[in-house]
C-alpha cells in the first residue's frame, strides 16, 4: 500500500494491519481469496445463474402478459355480448312501450270506460273545489335529469391496455398521448 | 475428464444456441414472407364485419306523455344459400306461415341471381310468425341426428325497428307517417324528419374482442314531445265526425290553440288514415292539401275576417266602439255594389252592431275610410299571404292581393274587408286573431313542445309573430265580440264561461263566380275572455243542413269549448274569480 498522505486514518490502519501480520507471522489469505474468485467453475455457475434468472424473469413477464391478454379478450367478448344485449333490450323495451300505448290508446280507454258504465262528463256536472297549494298540471317532463351513459371509450386505459402498449407508452410518451 | 465434460457441454450449448438462433431467424423470415402478407391480409378481412345499425327513430309523445308514434321490432327473413340443406322445407314452412306463394319461393331459392349468397325472401314481418318459424327450426334441428343439420338450416331472421302508431288514425293529420324506407311524410314526421330519423348506418365492427371498445354507439333519433293533448284531440275528432253527419258537410276542420303561446292543442281533420297502413294514402286522399287542411288548404274565410277589419279600424283610430253608422244595405266601391248577407239595410248601428249582425256594408265602409294603404298594411301585419311558420309540413300561404298586383281591383278593398277575395288557412286565421285574444301580440302556432336528445330535454319557447294592434284595441275588440255574441244569443255561448268570437259564412267561388247555394262556414272564438286559455277555429265545407255559420259552426264551437274547459281543467268564470280574489 502506498500512502501519499500518511496522516490519513485509512492509510494508517492498513499499515498497522501489515505490521501486525508480519510480526505475528500470519500467512497472506488474499492469495486464496483471489484463487477462489477466478475459479472457472464459479464463473460458469454465475453465468448459468444469470441466464436462469433472465429466463425466469422472461417467463414471468410472458405469463403476466398472457394472463392480461386473455382477461382482456374475455372482457372484450363480454362487451360485445353486452352491447348486443343492450340492443335487444332496447328493442324489447320499445315493443313493450308500443304495446302498452296501444292498450291505453284513446279509443281503447274510451271503449273500456263505456263497457264499465262510464260516460263523458258535461260541464254542468263538474264541481270545483278550491284546494290550497294546488297547481295546474304542466306538460309532460320526459326527462328530469340527464342520464349518465357509460361508454367504452371512457374506460381508463389500465383496463384495456396491454403490457406492451403500456411499455410503449412509457418509452414514447408522445405516442401514448395520441 | 472434467475438460471432456466441459467440451461436451460447450458443444451442446452451441447446438442449442444455434437451434434457438435458427428458430428466431425462421420466425422473422415467416413473419416477413410473402405468404405472411397474404395471411395477414386474410386476417384483416375477417377482423371487421360490415354491420348495418338501425338506430331507433325518435318517438313522438303528446303533452301528457302518451305515445303517439313509437317503434316496434319486425323481422327480415332470409336464406343463407351456402348452408341450405332442404330448400323445399324452407319454402314450405315460410310460405305456409306467411301465406306466400310456395312455387315462387322455391324457384327463388333454387335459382338465385348469380353471385348471391344471401336471399331476402320477406321483410317487415311481425314477431309472432317469426317466433313460430324459429320454434319450428329449433324443433327440426333437435330431431335431426347428432352432427347433422336440421331441415330449416340456412333460414335466418334479422330484426330491425319499424314505425308504429299505437293510436292508429288519431291525430294522423298532425303526425304524418314514415315509409318503409324510413322517410317521413306530412306533418311532424316530415317537418322533423332529420331530427327524428335515426338513419341506418353501415359501419365496420371489429370481431377482435380486444377492439371491443371500437364498437360504435349509434345515437337514436331525437324524441319529440308535442303540444297536442291526446284526449282533446280525440274529442275534437269525435265532435267533428258527429258534426259532419249532423250538418251534412263535405269536410271540416277543428283547431284548438292556446292563444297565449301558440301551442296547438288539437287539430281535427275530417279525413284521417290509420298511420300503420300508410299505403292507403292514395285511396283516402285526392290531394296532398287534404291531409291536413288546417295548414295546407287555404280558402276564403268570409266574415271571420271582420274581426281583423274592425281591429284595424279601431287601432288606426278610424272608429271607436261607439261610432255610429247608418246602414243603407249597400255601398258602391270600385264600380261594384256591395250588399249585406241578407241583402237588407240594418239602419243605425254602432261598431258592436256591425260585428253582431256581420254587416258587409259596414266593413266595406270601414276599409274605404281607412284607405288601401292602411288597410293592407294591417292585413300584412296580421300575416295574410305569408307562412305562419307552423312546424308541420306542407303549409300553404294563401293569397292576399294588394294594390299593384295585376289582379287587384279597387273593389277588392271592400270584399277583402269581409273575407272575400283573399284566402287563408285556419292556422293563419288563428295566428292573426290571436293578437286580439293575447293583448295585441300574435303568436306563432306550433306543435312542438320539447325535444329529448342524449338524455336531455329541451323545451321550445313560445314565439311571437309581432304586435299588429295595441293592447287597448285587443281588449276593446274582445269585449265587443263577447257582447255581440251575448246580445245575439249565439249558439256559440257556453254556460258559465264568457267567450268572444265571430261566425263566418263564405260563398265558394266556382268558375270565377260565387255559388250562393254552397258555402264554407267558419267560427273563431276564444275564452274565457278575461284570461283566454283556448282559441278554437271551426271550418265546415259545404254544409247542407244550413249554409250559415251561426247555425252550424257556432254550435260546434260551443260543443268543442265545453270539452276543452273540462279537459284543460278551466273552472267557470265565477270560480276563477273566487280563486283570484283569494
Amino acid at each position: 500500500m502506498v500512502c501519499w498522505w500518511s496522516s490519513s486514518p485509512a492509510c494508517f490502519r492498513g499499515a498497522y494491519r501489515e505490521h501486525i501480520r508480519k510480526k505475528m507471522n500470519i500467512p497472506n489469505v488474499n492469495h486464496y481469496i483471489h484463487a477462489y474468485k477466478i475459479a472457472p467453475w464459479r464463473i460458469q455457475r454465475q453465468w448459468i445463474g444469470n441466464v436462469l434468472l433472465a429466463v425466469v424473469a422472461l417467463a414471468m413477464v410472458a405469463a403476466l402478459y398472457l394472463n392480461i391478454t386473455s382477461r382482456t379478450a374475455i372482457a372484450g367478448r363480454e362487451i360485445q355480448d353486452l352491447t348486443y344485449s343492450i340492443t335487444v333490450s332496447q328493442q324489447v323495451s320499445g315493443d313493450l312501450q308500443t304495446q302498452l300505448a296501444s292498450l291505453t290508446s284513446a279509443s281503447a280507454m274510451d271503449h273500456r270506460a263505456r263497457e264499465l258504465g262510464f260516460r263523458p262528463m258535461e260541464t254542468d256536472e263538474m264541481e270545483y273545489l278550491i284546494v290550497p297549494g294546488y297547481s295546474a298540471p304542466q306538460p309532460y317532463i320526459l326527462v328530469s335529469a340527464p342520464h349518465l351513459q357509460l361508454s367504452a371509450l371512457t374506460i381508463p386505459p389500465q383496463y384495456n391496455q396491454s403490457l406492451l402498449d403500456w411499455m410503449d407508452e412509457k418509452i414514447s410518451p408522445s405516442r401514448g398521448q395520441q | 475428464m472434467r475438460q471432456q465434460y466441459a467440451r461436451r457441454t460447450q458443444a451442446l450449448a452451441a447446438v442449442m444456441g444455434f437451434i434457438a438462433f435458427a428458430i428466431i431467424v425462421q420466425i422473422t423470415r415467416i413473419q416477413n414472407s410473402a405468404e405472411a402478407d397474404f395471411f395477414r391480409q386474410q386476417a384483416e378481412n375477417y377482423a371487421y364485419v360490415l354491420h348495418t345499425f338501425y338506430p331507433d327513430r325518435g318517438e313522438i309523445y303528446d303533452r301528457n306523455g302518451r305515445l303517439l308514434a313509437g317503434n316496434k321490432t319486425v323481422y327480415e327473413i332470409g336464406v343463407d344459400l351456402s348452408t341450405v340443406k332442404d330448400a323445399h322445407a324452407i319454402a314450405f314452412a315460410v310460405s305456409s306461415e306467411l301465406g306466400m306463394d310456395y312455387d315462387k319461393m322455391i324457384n327463388e331459392i333454387q335459382n338465385p341471381p348469380e353471385g348471391l349468397s344471401y336471399l331476402v325472401i320477406a321483410d317487415f314481418i311481425e314477431a309472432q310468425p317469426v317466433l313460430n318459424l324459429q320454434a319450428l327450426k329449433k324443433a327440426l334441428q333437435d330431431q335431426s341426428p347428432e352432427g347433422t343439420r336440421g331441415g330449416l338450416t340456412g333460414l335466418q331472421f334479422k330484426s330491425h325497428p319499424q314505425r308504429s302508431y299505437p293510436e292508429d288514425a288519431l291525430a294522423s293529420n298532425i303526425i304524418g307517417f314514415v315509409s318503409r324506407e324510413g322517410r317521413g311524410y306530412f306533418g311532424i314526421e316530415e317537418k322533423y324528419d332529420t331530427l327524428l330519423a335515426g338513419n341506418p348506418v353501415r359501419a365496420y365492427v371489429p370481431t377482435d374482442p380486444n377492439k371491443a371498445f371500437e364498437i360504435q354507439r349509434m345515437p337514436d333519433g331525437t324524441t319529440l314531445i308535442l303540444t297536442i293533448n291526446r284526449d282533446l284531440q280525440a274529442a275534437a275528432e269525435q265532435i267533428l265526425d258527429e258534426s259532419l253527419l249532423e250538418y251534412g258537410a263535405q269536410g271540416g276542420t277543428i283547431v284548438v290553440m292556446d292563444p297565449r303561446n301558440g301551442e296547438l292543442l288539437a287539430i281535427a281533420a275530417s279525413r284521417r288514415m290509420d298511420l300503420n297502413q300508410f299505403w292507403n294514402y292514395g285511396v283516402i286522399y285526392d290531394q296532398a292539401s287534404e291531409f291536413n287542411p288546417a295548414v295546407s288548404k287555404p280558402y276564403e274565410p268570409g266574415s271571420v275576417t271582420k274581426i281583423l277589419t274592425m281591429a284595424a279600424a279601431l287601432d288606426s283610430g278610424t272608429v271607436t266602439p261607439a261610432t255610429s253608422y247608418l246602414d243603407t244595405g249597400s255601398i258602391l266601391v270600385g264600380g261594384a255594389t256591395i250588399k249585406n248577407w241578407n241583402q237588407k239595410p240594418w239602419g243605425l248601428q254602432d261598431m258592436t252592431g256591425c260585428l253582431q249582425h256581420s254587416l258587409n256594408v259596414c266593413m266595406a265602409t270601414l276599409s274605404s275610410q281607412m284607405g288601401a294603404g292602411s288597410f293592407y298594411s294591417y292585413m300584412d301585419r296580421f300575416g295574410f299571404g305569408q307562412l305562419t311558420g307552423v312546424d308541420m309540413a306542407g303549409e300553404a300561404e294563401g293569397r292576399l292581393k294588394v294594390p299593384g298586383d295585376s289582379d287587384w281591383y279597387p273593389v277588392d278593398l271592400a270584399t277583402n274587408s269581409f273575407g272575400q277575395g283573399l284566402t287563408a288557412t285556419p292556422i293563419q286565421m288563428l295566428m292573426a286573431v290571436s293578437s286580439v285574444a293575447n293583448h295585441g301580440r300574435s303568436v306563432t302556432p306550433h306543435a312542438l313542445y320539447a325535444m329529448v336528445r342524449d338524455g336531455r330535454q329541451y323545451n321550445v319557447p313560445a314565439q311571437y309573430a309581432g304586435s299588429p294592434i295595441s293592447e287597448q284595441t285587443a281588449r276593446t275588440l274582445s269585449a265587443m265580440l263577447s257582447v255581440s255574441l251575448e246580445t245575439e244569443g249565439s249558439l256559440a255561448l257556453i254556460p258559465g264561461y264568457r267567450v268572444a268570437g265571430k261566425t263566418g259564412t263564405a260563398q265558394i267561388p266556382v268558375n270565377g263566380f260565387y255559388d250562393s247555394t254552397q258555402t264554407n262556414t267558419s267560427f273563431i272564438g276564444w275564452g274565457p275572455v278575461d284570461d283566454p286559455q283556448f282559441m278554437i277555429y271551426v271550418w265546415l265545407e259545404r254544409p247542407s243542413a244550413s249554409i250559415w255559420g251561426s247555425e252550424t259552426t257556432a254550435p260546434i264551437f260551443a260543443k268543442m269549448a265545453k270539452k276543452t274547459v273540462i279537459l284543460l281543467d278551466i273552472p267557470p268564470d265565477n270560480i276563477r274569480q273566487q280563486l283570484v280574489t283569494k
